[in-house]
């Protein structure tokens, strides 16, 4: 017990995802770390939750100290049941423990980053927050993290708020409410990390006083470069896989098959007259103003009905361009050239999905499915009972999908990440067998030029072109 | 509330703009509204992209209105509705019935061939006769717990255009407050109520007086001291409802740019935003009004101002009921303590004592007191109303502390 009065006693406290501390005095900065900012709004110095470590380290050589932040409860795992780790994968977790327990984990889609993670929390069993993009994620996690270590852990996302010591959560729910949970857990896993470092996101990794910190992906690169932040974020990367190096390996190989679909004549006279409408109102703007361009157009539609008709124009290509009825006809003669393998149908959208759905009574995953639903699905198809899986872009990162052999790419946007992680999905190791990835694209529409840019990563290498 | 997706702003010197209709400028669209509102009202049982295409095709010919308006219109339709949803998962149980019934069958072809003979229409007609339901109705259900496909059940609408209209311009303007970063207000009155809400809404606040009854008020959160963070868009979104109900203020909000730079939406009272929320109360008990009345504008040389000084530390405010200003410069402070339980009285007891060191003169029901207490200077006791002339007496004797 102090008996030195209240003055004198310093308090570090948790405040909403900034660390407060009480009883320094304001005129003198607290052991002149420059990440405290006076807060005369309060009447304390204030800094980041992310400096946790740092901080404790340094004021407990200071008398009259007390620490009031709320301290990760240690788990017991009921009951482990792990796979032995392959020579990477052990590799890994070795680096990331070797650096402070703090660091990120880069390999391929397929690779078992997965299981590098759970090996990390059966090892230092704190209590683990695990942030992944989409619910579907977040809810494979819960599952995972039930069968390999025996936990039922909380959910924090889909409309739940079910905090436990061991809780899974989606980058949103992370963001919206890490003010209130930051708090209380030692570890932090960052399931596809990439999605951290925005703006807002960040704010997951900085409002939390957790010392260790993991981050997972196959593909870091951001296209606005704050991918560097992560080093600040989470550690530094401690392990990086080539995706070279597990195509020959633990992936199969693949072919890549692009078809070209014309649209029908009247979808191809919608299509040229929506071009022209567009490209005439671009030319006669640039006769007065050679700069200008789509940016431009858009913020002008509230005042030019001419832009706002090039607006509709544009939105009406592109539905043309995804749902074009050639498309079905093409899918028909995939499954019919496939009859009896499992197959995967990407789409763009949900109306789009809806329709192939309904054409070949086939079942589809989408963002709102729910829980019960997609396991009836998923293990349908896994059991050979559906041949025919239909899903947009909730399976585009991460989520567990049974084998499939034969992929078709329907619709999409043609960026380097998202065809690695397709790719990714059907080539899941499937016997060393052959796997296909079509993919259904528009002929003389920008599709091609979405085709051609999804080609240039290097899993594209070998794509062969043909007619169908 | 709108989705940053359906917000509209323009950017003009440093300066923000949320879309506003109006009045004169917008006429047409008092039409527009009624179109839209009798759209919702007739359309029970629609799904809930066919009430968004009517919507849409109403703006067809209008010149004057980008997509994003009328998603927002949208919204705000769609938020006075209630759509059926499904929640026992019948969509979900068809599906898998039908998918089921129909994976045997696989691949379903247009045309019948060699290979091939399970022919789409026939397949969907065995299934349609094993469910007893016809084709069509399965496969209007087979996807009804989809969002654009809810069924509009009921419609609780606004109360008329014009209400459906200037809901829409304060929408546009919290969305605009989802990129704030600070907001800055200038109030000459209404501080209980501007305070209380911006407590409700989690923000903290730093307050300045600039002159007699005058303050300047800087909201943010806690977060916000040390970097930029758009954490507390939502709470200034939320907070603004209740600052557009109050009288005499001028606000200045400081706004994230797209291209990463900062702009100011500034707003008055004068700006004609008629909020939701109904004015705040001009008394807080029947006792203050009573005496508020009966004093009148001035006495004796005390003029009297309601909730006209805030008393702060920290985060902690108080706003007593009234200031009186005497014409040779002196003020006192005067709070009414009503009729209450014991623990508001204490707890009213433990902000007097907060801010003891201010001149506050405390009314209270001799109910109240203590046998034991001593009466002091600063107190004066009533039975059921307060007398002014035991106020007056009481502020000519104040003794007023200077710090």
């Amino acid at each position: 017990m102090d008996f030195e009065g209240k003055n004198e006693q310093i308090i570090l406290k948790w405040d909403e995802g900034t660390l407060l501390l009480d009883g320094w005095p304001s005129d003198n900065t607290p052991y002149n770390m420059g990440i405290w900012r006076w807060d005369s709004r309060v009447g304390n110095w204030r800094c980041d939750a992310i400096y946790y470590q740092r901080i404790k380290e340094k004021l407990s050589q200071t008398a009259n100290f007390r620490d009031e932040v709320m301290q990760p409860a240690s788990v017991h795992w009921p009951k482990v049941d792990l796979p032995t780790l392959r020579p990477e994968q052990s590799e890994a977790l070795d680096n990331w423990t070797q650096s402070g327990r703090r660091g990120q984990v880069i390999m391929p889609t397929g690779t078992g980053k997965t299981e590098v993670a759970l090996a990390v929390m059966a090892q230092t069993k704190t209590a683990t927050l695990v942030v992944a993009p989409v619910r579907d994620l977040m809810y494979q996690w819960h599952r995972k993290i039930l069968k390999g270590l025996g936990y039922d852990a909380g959910i924090v996302g889909d409309n739940t708020f079910d905090i436990r010591p061991v809780t899974v959560t989606t980058y949103d729910s992370a963001y919206i409410h890490i003010s209130r949970m930051g708090a209380g857990f030692g570890l932090l896993v960052f399931d596809e990390e990439h999605h951290l470092p925005g703006r807002c996101r960040r704010e997951a990794a900085i409002l939390s006083t957790a010392s260790m910190r993991l981050g997972l992906t196959a593909t870091p690169e951001r296209s606005d470069g704050l991918h560097k932040d992560l080093d600040f974020l989470i550690g530094p990367v401690v392990y990086n896989m080539p995706f070279r190096r597990a195509k020959g390996s633990t992936l199969a190989d693949f072919d890549v098959i692009r078809i070209p679909v014309a649209l029908n004549d009247e979808e191809q006279q919608v299509y040229s007259q929506c071009s022209r409408i567009i490209r005439e109102y671009i030319v006669s703007q640039r006769e007065e103003n050679p700069g200008y361009n789509w940016q431009e157009l858009c913020k002008e539609t509230g005042k030019d009905p001419k832009a706002r008709h090039a607006q509709k124009a544009y939105h009406l290509k592109t539905s043309i361009e995804s749902r074009a009825e050639e498309k079905l006809r093409v899918l028909e003669d995939i499954f019919r050239l496939h009859n009896g393998q499992q197959t995967l149908v990407f789409v763009g959208s949900n109306a789009m999905a809806i329709e192939v759905s309904k054409r070949f009574l086939a079942p589809t995953i989408l963002s709102h499915t729910g829980k019960k639903e997609r396991l009836a699905v998923l293990d349908g198809f896994a059991r050979g009972m559906f041949k025919v899986l239909v899903a947009n872009q909730v399976l585009d990162e991460g989520v567990d999908v049974p084998e499939a052999k034969i992929g078709v790419v329907i619709g999409g946007q043609g960026s380097t990440r998202q065809a690695k992680q397709r790719l990714g999905r059907i080539l899941r190791k499937n016997g060393g067998s052959q796997a296909t990835l079509y993919e259904v694209v528009c002929e003389n529409t920008k599709e091609v030029h979405r085709s051609r840019s999804r080609r240039r990563s290097d899993a594209y290498e070998r794509t062969i072109h043909r007619r169908v | 509330m709108l989705t940053s997706e359906q917000s509209i702003v323009e950017f003009k010197a440093a300066q923000v703009f949320p879309d506003k209709l109006k009045r004169n400028a917008h006429r047409h669209y008092f039409e527009f509204a009624e179109q839209m509102l009798s759209i919702y009202a007739n359309g029970i049982g629609q799904q809930r992209r066919q009430l968004h295409k009517q919507v849409e095709k109403l703006f067809q010919d209008e010149a004057d209105c980008p997509i994003r308006r009328i998603d927002a219109f949208c919204k705000l339709l769609d938020d006075k509705s209630v759509y059926y949803t499904d929640p026992d998962g019948n969509a979900a149980r068809l599906r898998l019935q039908v998918f089921s019934k129909a994976a045997q069958f696989h691949p379903l072809v247009s045309q019948r061939d060699q290979l091939f003979e399970h022919v789409e229409n026939d397949i969907k007609h065995k299934i349609a006769k094993e469910l007893e339901k016809p084709w069509d109705e399965i496969e209007q259900c087979l996807y009804a717990d989809v969002m654009e496909y809810q069924r509009l059940k009921e419609f609780e609408g606004y109360s008329g255009a014009s209400e459906f209209l200037s809901r829409y311009n304060v929408a546009q303007l919290q969305a605009a407050l989802y990129k704030a970063q600070t907001m800055r207000i200038w109030a000459s009155g209404d501080f209980k109520t501007i305070l209380r809400y911006a407590k409700l809404a989690r923000l903290l606040h730093e307050i300045k007086r600039i002159g007699p009854s005058q303050y300047e008020m800087v909201l943010s959160g806690p977060l916000s001291v040390l970097h930029e963070t758009r954490r507390y868009g939502i709470s200034f979104a939320r907070f603004l409802p209740a600052l557009l109900a109050c009288k005499g203020w001028r606000m200045s909000a400081t706004i994230k740019t797209p291209w990463n730079g900062t702009a100011r939406l500034s707003l008055s009272d004068k700006d004609g935003f008629s909020s939701y929320l109904p004015q705040p109360d001009e008394f807080d008990s029947s006792v203050e009004e009573a005496f508020a009345k009966e004093f009148g504008g001035e006495r004796d040389g005390w003029r009297l101002i309601r909730e006209g000084e805030i008393l702060h530390e920290n985060q902690t405010t108080f706003v007593p009921d009234f200031v009186f200003r005497h014409k040779d410069g002196r003020e006192v402070l005067m709070e009414i303590i009503g009729f209450w339980t014991p623990e508001y009285l204490a707890h009213r007891r433990e902000t007097v004592r907060r801010f003891r060191d201010c001149n506050i003169l405390l009314a209270i029901p001799e109910s109240s007191l203590k046998s034991d207490v001593v009466k002091a200077k600063d107190i004066v006791t009533y039975k059921k109303a307060l007398a002014i002339k035991s106020v007056v007496e009481a502020l000519c004797e104040f003794k007023i502390k200077v710090d």
